[in-house]
């Protein structure tokens, strides 16, 4: 009894108290402030229509400070003369008498009785929330998909559709399990299962799905939309993972951390271009100068990387907290925070698919670059004297290519410099002219002659061109051999920049007629620069002789150009390479002009030493041309020790608050979601959260995966919001289904293709979708599926079937994504869609390079998605422009055209090939009407006419 | 929107109400593109927007700065703290056009604008726009979606999920680019983000010589593919899809599909005739310029708007200028960095007599009133010169942007920027403004025109946005 005393005691001093409160000031909040701070609106992130909430304040801090009005927001507002200030926005404010009543209620020390509300608001019933309780894993044996169907069916009066039949059946199955149209035919249904899960094409299939929600595509978007040339290996990662069903646990470990989890596995290090699969701004991480721009694009690619994998992996709408806390999920802005702090290392970038063989590549390129400077220097010294071209500028001066003086100081930046413009450099005569090329169009190397095929550049420069090191340069050896010692020396010719040589004031200097410039050009940029290219380019009159594109920092090109006695002029062009003149820093090592012919005054012993220089030489050259390129992907680039991440108020970089640590958010009470501080090494940091997702009490991984999975088989999930779990998402059509579905994913390893198996042997699934009007009045959406959905095919799917039937698909899988476009590089790189009409271009559609900020027209128009977007479930629409695509579209008149050659070779006479039409697009045979109509329009017109618009059949596009 | 959202769809499965509640969902599949009633009475029936990518120049147009003039050739950051997007500023620079007041109104506009100056009593003008990006990607992403990430909805996406579309033979939201190339950002800035993509708005090819819209006809190899030959394999297609849909009548996604190609063809009618410029007289076509080697493409883009908006079509948006390309004499867009003179110089005539010609031919047949017409542009341009060079620097900080027709109370203004046009100074505005001032006047409340989408309720005002009663009628 001594409770209820208490309780009481408490009531009645509360009734003394609170007198004023509920009665005066409880209806005034009500009637003046709810309507913008209650539980629908929450202005300034401030609620006053229960205590706790009030009493927690908004954005700008507390809202009441008791005792002291003055100091209390909602004091201030509510009695500010100011009508920009004054609460509420609308009308003249509250009466004078009211104000006080506030003023008065704070004053006295702003007593708030508990209500009902209020004790209700108390309790945070979140933590109730469904998705986030363990899921249930003791099920009975005889557990079944059809069981849990069955029996929601029958407590709502419905019951299961009928079997569909098999050429239904075998439609749904190809296209749900390996996207393309029926060509196998299995003894049994169960064996076709197992046929196609075996498919190479499964793994084609579902990668398109997981791709959707990475939001992968292979250009990075926004303003200069550039190429990423190596991200599809991330996407073969994809593919070659479902077909090998591989763990889903480990999948999504790779996919976070495979690089740090296994360093020395390729596959592990292309895996983590998940991270790295969405858009990236150029402009804003890159090219701006403002430090305020680019953090602002910094947060945005954080953002989406932690977006990004917690809605994919745990259907959690994380995004929501950047700005404030989560509105309906209990999830923190701190907790949001603490997720960038575990990606604080990540950038994207192009990585090295196996490091040590890409080091030992670099390792035996450098080694047998510096055998060939040495070979070379021993020919040059051999084949005669040479002539150092570098020597006819004065010891240790540069030309400055702005007035062509000389000048002995080191320069900097020009990037105001008139492009193209020969200027003339009156104290070098054997140099002609220099200037600064851009390559934008035609180039002149003479007052009267132009050349063409210089690539584009910014038209910047750096310093000079001299014959001693530039303004920054770091090294002066290629190789082993430096340029600076003795009986050596250099040409430095930082991009942009060119220089021309009068042919025959050099034969005066030199004594030779024909000659051959020998020269090695490489950079003299520090090793741990940014990696950086440049071109190099040769003239000789308007000739080119030599051309080295995209030459890295850490490469040298040999050259060795022949000079016949005609020439008249010699040009040199260095340009940037097409990512800005930083770092290129190129030289020529030893530039010669050596006779043409000089064996005759050797010795017979240096006769011979020459040959087998000259074919070790050759050797050398053709070991270091058949050195492979070191496979990259676009990926991440980590390091070590990551910044430390501050909660960022209202989600803007420029006002932050408080420090956070790595971690994630505790709503999923499965593991701690504190991590470590802020010396946990970036790669550790990334490895704890792949755990924390992996986790097997996780609740949320295994019953979103298996969600998506129903989705695609069902057309909608258990749960109709498959990226989002949270308190806003939809509930559960079968709960129990769900967990079952889930813990069976866990118990087999996490094998997908066990619940693909498990779906798609369940005679839910194998029901007929034909429709049935007492089942529509119950259940019109078929959430508790009393059939099938008929479901329209996706724009790849649609596009792979129509190869398929045309006989054009090729099969052909991996690889660089197939261009179906033309490119032309230019400040926004320009994407022009061609027809696709080659065999290369037929390669199914998971294989297309996907361009974000030029969608494929065909495509986007049959709804495939902005891969901008993380897009769980496909949108659907039926439009007039789809018809016309379809319908008037050069592809599928193409396509069509094939289709009317293949069933005519099919079959000698027109009802025979009109049967294989048929049976092609719709795997069946025309019924009488049907063969009647088509025979006439083929007489009419041709088969080209029918193949045309069987590929625009609903039968077609549709599957029951 | 009335139509039950998801949320309240998904509340329970179990209990007495399920039948009812899945009842309700199956019937939410309509046509999407249906006129639908707006929140309140519209003042608006259409929009045209002219929007002028690359950042046009305010403090040179629009927004009179006299106290800049005065300090023509002063240091404009003597402590040298700023950095803009490409630059250090240089000194201050005054307007390149002088300024004179016009109208009734008596509003200070540039001698850029000579024509739109004469119009100046049907414009209401917004000063103190702002942008959250100085960079043209994701400014030009906001300033259509209130995003600068790509992937949300553009206004014209928006509008036609609210309002559907009162022309059953064109698409609801047409987009006219320039001739030039399309805009910073390309195709995505008229994307439909998450809604459905029957709301993405429909490219016009602006060439004459070519069919308006792609894929309208058979082309090349196939262009002999045209007259009786087309019904009769249409016919034969739908006789095709008649039989199929007759076993399957639940599923009433065929029928719509059956209809589009109904539709398809009707199209292949109306899109050439509502192209076809031959019939307008040639005073119409004077007053827009058409035969001007640089200024008659957009004065074409903006005739087509007019006959687009006279056959119902919801939302037309006009770009006036392109990508930054190649580098040619002139710079493609707005984005006058080197040299502002060569530049707006050249851009500046070609919008003023498009748009002023589309002001007063709306106005003479009595279609002002109920269309809004606006015009913008990502961000504005600095005080400042560009280094010691002719041209100017992004600004995110302040731009103009300026409103017409459809419930507009022309000859107003609205905030204000400092005395220098660097920021906006008095009542600070951002898209959201002036999305939701749009949105009102075609009978939309911003804050209920959401759309469901991965956890949250989406609107094109995201969490922002008031509507400008000052510029109003």
């Amino acid at each position: 009894m001594k409770a209820p005393l208490a309780l009481l005691t408490l009531a009645l001093s509360n009734v003394a108290l609170g007198t004023d409160f509920d009665r005066e000031l409880r209806p005034l909040l009500q009637t003046h402030c709810i309507e913008c701070h209650g539980p629908k609106k929450q202005k300034g992130e401030l609620r006053l229509d229960a205590k706790i909430h009030a009493f927690k304040g908004g954005h700008d801090g507390p809202a009441i400070v008791p005792g002291r009005p003055g100091e209390s927001p909602l004091y201030q507002r509510i009695a500010s003369p100011d009508p920009d200030e004054r609460m509420p926005p609308k009308g003249d404010g509250l009466k004078p008498a009211e104000i006080a009543i506030l003023k008065s209620w704070i004053e006295s020390g702003a007593f708030w009785p508990e209500s009902e509300t209020d004790r209700a608001a108390n309790v945070d019933n979140r933590s109730e929330h469904w998705a986030v309780q363990p899921i249930r894993k003791d099920f009975p044996a005889n557990a079944s998909i059809d069981a849990f169907i069955d029996a929601k069916l029958r407590e709502n009066g419905l019951t299961m559709s009928s079997e569909a039949d098999a050429r239904t059946l075998s439609r749904r199955l190809h296209f749900d399990l390996i996207g393309l149209p029926p060509t196998l035919s299995a003894s049994s249904y169960e064996e076709l299962v197992n046929e196609l899960l075996a498919s190479p094409h499964y793994g084609e299939r579902w990668a398109r799905h997981w791709l959707d929600i990475a939001h992968y595509a292979d250009t990075h978007g926004f303003e200069r939309d550039q190429l990423r040339p190596n991200a599809w290996r991330y996407r073969d990662y994809v593919i070659a993972s479902l077909n090998a069903d591989k763990p889903y646990d480990q999948f999504l470990r790779e996919q976070i951390a495979g690089d740090v989890i296994a360093p020395h596995d390729p596959q592990a290090i292309i895996a983590t271009g998940f991270l790295a699969a969405g858009p990236w701004d150029f402009v804003g991480q890159v090219e701006t100068r403002s430090d305020l721009l680019r953090r602002a694009a910094r947060a945005g690619d954080l953002d989406d990387m932690v977006t990004q994998v917690i809605t994919s992996t745990m259907g959690i709408t994380i995004n929501c907290a950047r700005c404030h806390d989560h509105k309906l999920d209990p999830i923190t802005q701190q907790e949001y925070y603490s997720l960038w702090s575990v990606f604080a290392g990540v950038k994207r970038g192009e990585r090295d698919v196996n490091p040590s063989e890409a080091k030992r590549l670099a390792e035996e390129e450098s080694r047998l670059n510096s055998e060939l400077a040495r070979k070379r220097s021993r020919i040059a010294q051999l084949a005669g004297e040479g002539f150092p071209l570098a020597n006819v500028l004065p010891e240790d001066s540069g030309i400055d290519l702005r007035n062509g003086s000389l000048t002995k100081t080191k320069l900097g930046y020009h990037r105001d410099i008139q492009v193209n413009r020969l200027q003339k450099v009156p104290d070098v005569p054997v140099v002609k002219w220099v200037f600064v090329p851009d390559g934008k169009g035609e180039v002149a190397v003479d007052f009267k002659r132009s050349v063409s095929g210089v690539p584009p550049s910014s038209g910047h420069f750096w310093d000079t061109i001299a014959n001693r090191p530039l303004n920054a340069q770091r090294t002066t050896k290629l190789g082993d051999v430096d340029y600076t010692s003795t009986d050596h020396s250099m040409l430095a010719m930082h991009a942009n920049s060119a220089i021309t040589f009068d042919l025959a004031k050099l034969r005066e200097q030199t004594g030779h007629t024909a000659m051959r410039l020998m020269a090695l050009v490489g950079f003299g940029a520090s090793t741990d620069a940014a990696a950086t290219l440049a071109d190099f380019t040769v003239f000789v009159d308007t000739e080119m002789k030599f051309q080295k594109l995209k030459l890295r920092k850490d490469q040298t090109a040999p050259l060795d150009v022949e000079v016949p006695a005609t020439a008249t002029t010699l040009t040199l062009i260095a340009t940037d390479g097409g990512d800005g003149i930083g770092n290129d820093l190129l030289f020529l090592g030893d530039p010669k002009l050596v006779p043409a012919t000089n064996d005759s005054q050797l010795s017979e012993a240096e006769v011979t030493e020459l040959a087998s220089l000259r074919a070790e030489v050759d050797k050398l050259e053709s070991a270091l041309k058949s050195l492979p390129a070191p496979p990259k992907v676009y990926a991440i680039v980590p390091e070590a020790h990551p910044p430390v991440i501050r909660v960022q108020r209202r989600g803007n970089p420029e006002d932050e608050a408080g420090e956070v640590v790595p971690g994630a958010f505790s709503w999923a009470k499965h593991a701690a979601a504190t991590f470590g501080d802020q010396t946990m090494p970036e790669a550790q940091r990334r490895i704890a959260l792949a755990q924390w997702i992996t986790h097997p009490e996780n609740p949320l991984t295994a019953r979103v995966i298996v969600n998506r999975l129903w989705h695609h088989h069902f057309g909608q999930g258990l749960v109709n919001t498959p990226s989002d779990f949270g308190m806003g998402g939809g509930q559960p059509s079968h709960p129990e289904l769900l967990d079952y579905l889930a813990s069976e994913l866990i118990r087999h390893g996490w094998s997908l293709k066990h619940i693909h198996r498990l779906i798609v042997m369940s005679a839910a699934y194998r029901q007929s979708s034909a429709g049935s009007v007492q089942s529509a009045r119950l259940d019109g959406s078929n959430r508790l599926l009393w059939r099938q959905n008929p479901r329209r095919l996706d724009a790849e799917s649609l596009r792979d079937a129509v190869l398929a039937v045309s006989g054009k698909l090729n099969p052909e899988s991996g690889g660089p994504g197939f261009r179906d476009f033309q490119y032309t590089e230019a400040y926004a790189p320009i994407y022009e869609y061609i027809t696709p009409d080659r065999a290369e271009l037929w390669k199914r559609s998971i294989y297309r390079f996907i361009v974000r900020t030029t969608p494929h027209r065909f495509m986007s128009t049959l709804d495939c998605p902005d891969p901008a977007n993380l897009t769980p479930a496909r949108m659907q629409t039926t439009t007039a422009l789809q018809a016309l695509t379809l319908s008037n579209n050069e592809f599928m008149l193409r396509q069509a055209r094939y289709l009317a050659t293949r069933i005519e070779n099919a079959a000698p006479d027109t009802p025979g090939r009109i049967h294989r039409a048929f049976d092609l697009c719709f795997q069946r045979a025309p019924n009488p009407d049907e063969l009647r109509a088509a025979q006439s329009l083929v007489t009419e017109q041709n088969l080209f006419a029918l193949c045309r618009m069987l590929l625009n059949a609903n039968e077609f596009v549709y599957l029951d | 929107m009335n139509l039950p959202t998801r949320r309240n769809l998904l509340q329970s499965f179990t209990g007495t109400a399920l039948a009812t509640m899945l009842h309700r969902e199956a019937q939410a599949t309509a046509n999407p593109l249906a006129p639908k009633i707006g929140h309140h009475p519209a003042r608006a029936k259409a929009v045209i927007q002219i929007f002028c990518p690359g950042g046009l120049s305010h403090v040179d147009t629009w927004d009179y700065k006299p106290e800049l003039a005065k300090r023509q050739g002063q240091p404009f950051d003597p402590d040298g703290k700023l950095q803009f997007f490409a630059s250090k500023p240089g000194n201050c620079q005054g307007s390149w056009w002088p300024f004179r007041q016009h109208g009734q109104c008596g509003r200070w506009i540039s001698d850029l604008f000579p024509k739109l100056a004469q119009r100046v009593d049907d414009m209401a003008f917004i000063h103190s726009m702002q942008s959250k990006s100085a960079l043209h990607g994701p400014a030009m992403f906001m300033a259509n979606s209130g995003f600068i990430l790509p992937g949300f909805p553009s206004m014209g996406s928006w509008v036609t999920y609210g309002l559907g579309s009162v022309s059953e033979d064109l698409p609801a939201f047409v987009v006219l680019p320039d001739p030039r190339g399309l805009p910073p950002g390309g195709v995505i800035n008229w994307g439909a983000g998450f809604l459905p993509a029957i709301h993405q708005g429909t490219t016009l090819n602006t060439d004459p010589e070519q069919p308006p819209i792609a894929d309208l006809f058979p082309q090349k190899d196939f262009a002999h593919l045209k007259g009786v030959s087309e019904q009769s394999s249409r016919a034969f297609l739908q006789t095709l899809n008649r039989t199929h849909a007759a076993g399957r009548q639940e599923n009433t996604e065929l029928a719509a599909r059956i209809a589009a190609y109904e539709l398809a063809a009707r199209l292949q009618l109306s899109a050439p005739e509502a192209t076809d410029l031959r019939g307008e007289t040639d005073a119409t076509k004077k007053l827009y310029d058409l035969e001007h080697e640089d200024i008659g493409p957009f004065g074409r883009q903006c005739l087509l708007a007019r006959r687009l908006i006279e056959r119902g079509v919801r939302f037309v948006q006009i770009y006036c200028g392109a990508e930054n390309t190649t580098a040619k004499k002139v710079r493609p867009n707005w984005d006058s960095h080197e040299d502002l003179v060569r530049d707006h110089g050249y851009w500046g005539p070609i919008l003023d007599t498009g748009a002023a010609a589309l002001l007063t031919d709306l106005k003479s047949r009595g279609l002002l009133d109920s269309t809004l017409v606006i015009c913008t542009t990502e961000f504005g341009r600095q005080p400042a010169a560009q280094g010691a060079g002719k041209g100017r620097d992004h600004n995110p900080g302040a731009f103009t942007a300026w409103m017409a027709g459809g419930g507009i109370q022309g000859g107003t203004a609205y905030g204000t920027t400092d005395a220098l046009g660097f920021k906006a100074e008095e009542n600070p505005a951002y898209c959201y403004d002036l999305h939701a001032t749009a949105l009102h006047l075609l009978g939309l409340n911003h804050e209920n025109l959401t759309f469901y989408n991965d956890g949250i309720d989406r609107r094109l005002t995201d969490v922002h946005g008031h509507v400008i009663q000052e510029i109003v009628t």
